[in-house]
């Protein structure tokens, strides 16, 4: 109980009450904690009138809630807004009570306080300040001082300075109407200190402009209370009407704000209406809630009836009824969803499933036809060649369920079908590359490589069974960041495959996570991130799983147009600014693929490597779309390395091989040159590559050329592991590689 | 303005038969204790529906003038009640709907059930409470709406804060128990035989009392001032009306 209020009342009513008190209260023991402090004090009557006892029955009775600290609720709110008027503003009641002199002044100076703003008119102007005569308050406190003839001093240092070095005092008159804030306040000698500083206001009052203001400007109260002051027919009751924020329609509920009372809760001193008796269950909200959701399942339940029996639509409208009714309700969308992968409408199946597994991410069935719907349109995207999204579907339906088979087995097949197309793509953008080797204007090879991706397509779709192919495109050395789709793709899948390879592409690091995914189902481990022959091994890997795979078939010009393709699409990449190639997009792809062909070229390495070059090269060829002028600036010196590297290694793809071989023999010092070698050793590549990917270390590029060129490429997972193993060897041969390339780059010229 | 006392006037209703001198008692009171719960239940339910202060008082308000003329036997109270809710909902553009009024009244009657299910019931249910509303409407030549105390309460609070030291009044919850007690009038017939401007002060003069506040004292009061026609005794006669209504929810509740 809170002693002071007790305390207070009891001043007021007297002994009587606190008997009252005694009697009614006995069983309550905050009472009796209180009691004894009480009790020390005698009190008398102080209030004015009869003690009614009636009243103090009452108050001893529901003096535990009233004096109870919780009681105390209200946060008053204190606004000023003395421009609109939501609620009447009233005169002073003082004013109306007709309170005598003294007892206002009194209490003026009980009230004001330091910050609080006043109006007066000035009075007399001395050299070291003038003298107010106060008229009202102005920051809230409403009270009639006029006539108390208050005086009060702002002190020349309180007036802010103009700037210019007038005396300020000389813009003020005898009459003028100054706001100022309280500065100091000595209550027993009543000298009252005003300052026009804006740090003497408290916070509160802070946007209050202190000055000079107009008699308009004067706060409202103060206004009224004049016309009331001059006509004593005037009634507080009668003001009230007249004012205008009397009328506002929700004048209530701000009055109720403003004095911090809750309308949401509100307070009763009945017993049976305190807040504590109530439950959050019994209030028209919840209710609502629980029915509708009974009422959506009755509709539910028939609807699936309907559905039962072959009545589609019937069920339909039941669904959607349920849905009205509920919206959200997690029942009714995944019943309405079955209906629509039914009927074929996946998209929309797709979309009613993750929203009811949005509110309930645990129910089973949602979970189950997601991904069964999932997996349907992945397959319908792989019919219409949309690999990326149809990936990311078979994705998204693994993730929600580990062990579903048919999505696994969906996924390697896309993935299989992705790195093949990349290593496709690759190739043909290397054969492109070598055609092209220099001279040639960016449309000419713009459309060369349209051409050779139509061409690609064709060829992808026939030797969809070679998956060893790496991506031959992405062996060319053109440092250009290209990279086909298909290259893109595969190198999603490439980058996990790479696994280990030392692409250290930044590309690749952002799609090793992507890789990472894959290579939960390819088995690889990820290839770490940031190494410079990674882009040698994936190339290497590429060139031995792309050249492997489709070498046979294609024969020399297609790595060749693959490798110019690259080289175009490099160039034109390094030409272009950064283009994102974002979505599967098969032009943007074929862009990121050769780039990414081109790194995995770079990257010899061994058959492991291969596989790895042919996901790095793709994930590098993602990378690539993403920031292809990082890319391509790496991809230079990745194709360099890897070339380096990759003449010891290489052989995989045709295209990449004989780029590979070039760039041995020559080095790699630019683009022209590079494409340049990669045409040549395309040639010889090829030849080299189908000797075997399992080429010789790299000691001479001559030496691994030939090993790697004209050899049968093995299927791409051995190539893969055989790159594996001898990836530690290839690294370092690889940064002697690059050493001696600098020094060439230096001294050679291109070629 | 009726005289306080002119309420026990209203023995019962019109056209009964007169009864023996406890009958009658025991009717009337009983009747009171009827008119006590059923406003018991408009309260609960106006918090339970989130309405706010004002329509909650016009339905009681409607209610009350409603049986002033009608009797308890023909009309079952709590129907009235709920039409009195829905019906004040609308007048007070607090627009309530019958499903959120049927589902709070089940659960009140039926304590912890399930919510009623889209039957026969529940359209029942919702017709009956439409009709009772037009039946409301015509017993009281719909004049339904009417001047409350609570925007003159609110007014003269933020004027008597004025008077009183500013640390002094956050300390006291003048402003809780005025409201509350306001909204406990409506459980009792008295709210429609004072003005709403006696009531206002009077609550306010009574949860002044109630914490001992001091007043400045001037050549008028300060009740005086802020509503002219307001004595002493009315204020005394609201007063102990509602001093009454506390000890009747001892003996009803």
């Amino acid at each position: 109980m809170d002693r002071d209020l007790l305390r207070q009342c009891l001043t007021h009513h007297g002994e009587s009450l606190f008997n009252t008190l005694q009697c009614e209260q006995t069983e309550n023991p905050d009472f009796q904690a209180v009691a004894s402090d009480l009790a020390k004090a005698t009190y008398e009557r102080r209030g004015a009138g009869e003690g009614c006892s009636l009243v103090e029955q009452f108050i001893a009775r529901k003096a535990d809630i009233l004096f109870c600290p919780t009681w105390r609720t209200a946060v008053p709110r204190e606004d000023e807004l003395e421009d609109e008027e939501p609620y009447a503003i009233m005169p002073p009641a003082e004013l109306f009570m007709e309170v005598p002199f003294e007892e206002r002044r009194a209490m003026l100076y009980r009230d004001l306080e330091r910050g609080d703003a006043v109006v007066g008119r000035i009075n007399n102007i001395r050299e070291y300040g003038f003298f107010l005569t106060l008229l009202c308050a102005a920051g809230g406190l409403r009270r009639d001082i006029e006539d108390l003839e208050l005086s009060a001093l702002c002190h020349i240092k309180e007036i802010p300075s103009t700037g210019s070095h007038d005396d300020p005092l000389s813009y003020y008159q005898i009459g003028d109407l100054i706001r100022g804030g309280v500065k100091d306040l000595d209550r027993y000698q009543e000298k009252i200190t005003v300052s026009l500083l804006p740090a003497s206001l408290c916070p509160r009052l802070a946007h209050i402009k202190l000055g000079v203001v107009a008699r308009e400007e004067l706060p409202k109260h103060y206004s009224r209370g004049l016309r009331v002051a001059n006509d004593t027919r005037e009634t507080y009751e009668r003001i009230l009407r007249g004012c205008h924020g009397y009328h506002n329609p929700s004048v209530v509920e701000y009055l109720l704000g403003r004095a911090g009372v809750s309308d949401d809760r509100p307070p009763s001193l009945m017993r049976g209406l305190q807040s504590k008796h109530f439950h959050e269950e019994d209030f028209a909200t919840v209710i609502r809630k629980k029915q509708s959701a009974s009422w959506a399942l009755k509709c539910v339940r028939s609807g699936v009836d309907h559905f039962k029996h072959g009545r589609h639509v019937e069920a339909m409208n039941e669904y959607n009824k349920a849905l009205e009714i509920d919206t959200n309700n997690v029942e009714a969308l995944v019943a309405r969803g079955a209906l629509y992968a039914n009927k074929g409408g996946m998209m929309k199946a797709i979309s009613d499933f993750e929203l009811g597994l949005e509110t309930c991410p645990d129910h089973r069935n949602a979970k189950k036809y997601l991904c069964q719907t999932l997996v349907e349109r992945g397959k319908q995207l792989q019919e219409q060649e949309k690999f990326v999204t149809a990936e990311g579907l078979y994705r998204r339906a693994l993730s929600l369920d580990d062990s579903y088979p048919e999505a696994q087995a969906a996924l390697r097949r896309i993935t299989d079908t992705i790195q093949k197309s990349i290593r496709l793509r690759e190739e043909a953008t290397a054969k492109e590359t070598e055609k092209a080797k220099s001279g040639k204007t960016s449309a000419q090879k713009l459309r060369k490589i349209l051409k050779d991706e139509k061409r690609m397509k064709k060829k992808r779709k026939r030797s969809s069974s070679s998956s060893s192919s790496s991506s031959s495109s992405s062996e060319r050395p053109s440092l250009s960041p290209t990279s086909t789709t298909s290259s893109r793709r595969r190198s999603k899948k490439r980058r996990r495959k790479r696994g280990g390879s030392e692409r250290g592409s930044q590309r690749r690091r952002r799609r090793s996570s992507k890789r990472s995914e894959e290579e939960e189902e390819e088995e690889e481990y990820p290839a770490p991130p940031n190494t410079s022959a990674s882009f040698l091994y994936r190339q290497g890997f590429l060139g031995s799983g792309a050249g492997r795979g489709e070498g046979g078939e294609e024969g020399g010009e297609e790595e060749e147009e693959v490798v110019v393709d690259d080289r175009r699409i490099s160039q034109l990449y390094s030409l272009s600014a950064a283009s994102e190639d974002e979505g599967s997009e098969p032009r943007g792809g074929d862009g990121e693929g050769r780039r990414g062909r081109s790194f995995s070229s770079h990257g010899k390495g061994g058959r492991r490597r291969s596989g790895e070059g042919r996901r790095r090269s793709r994930g590098r060829s993602r990378e690539e779309g993403r920031s292809s002028e990082e890319g391509r600036g790496r991809s230079r010196e990745e194709g360099r390395r890897r070339s380096r590297g990759r003449s010891s290694e290489e052989g995989r793809s045709r295209g990449r091989s004989r780029e590979e071989g070039r760039r041995r023999s020559r080095g790699r010092s630019s683009e022209e040159g590079r494409s340049s070698e990669e045409g040549r050793s395309s040639e010889e590549g090829r030849g080299r590559s189908r000797e075997g990917p399992r080429a010789p270390p790299p000691s001479t590029s001559t030496s691994s050329s030939n090993g790697q060129g004209g050899v049968a490429r093995p299927p791409q997972p051995a190539g893969g592991g055989a790159g594996k193993k001898g990836l530690p060897a290839n690294l370092m041969d690889i940064f002697n590689k690059i050493a001696k390339f600098e020094k060439e780059k230096g001294a050679g010229p291109r070629k | 303005m009726e005289d306080p006392s002119s309420r026990t006037a209203h023995d019962g209703p019109p056209g009964q038969v007169a009864r023996g001198g406890s009958d009658s008692e025991t009717d009337v009171t009983r009747e009171i204790k009827t008119h006590f719960r059923v406003c018991r239940f408009i309260m609960e339910s106006g918090v339970k529906l989130g309405m706010r202060s004002v329509p909650v008082a016009t339905a009681c308000e409607l209610y009350h003038r409603f049986f002033e003329c009608v009797s308890l036997r023909v009309y079952e109270p709590y129907l009235v009640a709920m039409s009195c809710v829905y019906l004040a909902g609308k007048v007070e553009e607090q627009h309530l709907r019958t499903r959120d009024i049927i589902n709070v009244s089940h659960r009140y009657f039926h304590n912890a059930s399930a919510p009623l299910e889209c039957d026969r019931e529940f359209w029942e249910l919702r017709d009956s409470v439409v009709q009772c509303e037009l039946l409301i409407l015509r017993q009281l030549d719909f004049h339904v709406s009417f001047r409350h105390p609570h925007k003159y309460l609110l007014h003269y609070l933020m004027s008597v804060k004025a008077l009183v030291n500013r640390h002094a009044w956050t300390r006291t919850p003048v402003a809780e128990t005025a409201w509350a007690l306001l909204r406990d009038c409506y459980h009792g017939v008295m709210c429609i035989h004072h003005a709403p401007q006696h009531i206002a002060i009077a609550t306010l003069y009574l949860a002044l009392n109630s914490y001992g506040v001091e007043m400045p004292v001037g050549e008028r009061e300060w009740w005086q001032v802020l509503c002219e026609d307001v004595t002493k005794e009315d204020i005394n006669a609201v007063i102990s009306d509602l001093l009454q209504l506390y000890d009747m929810e001892a003996k009803c509740v």
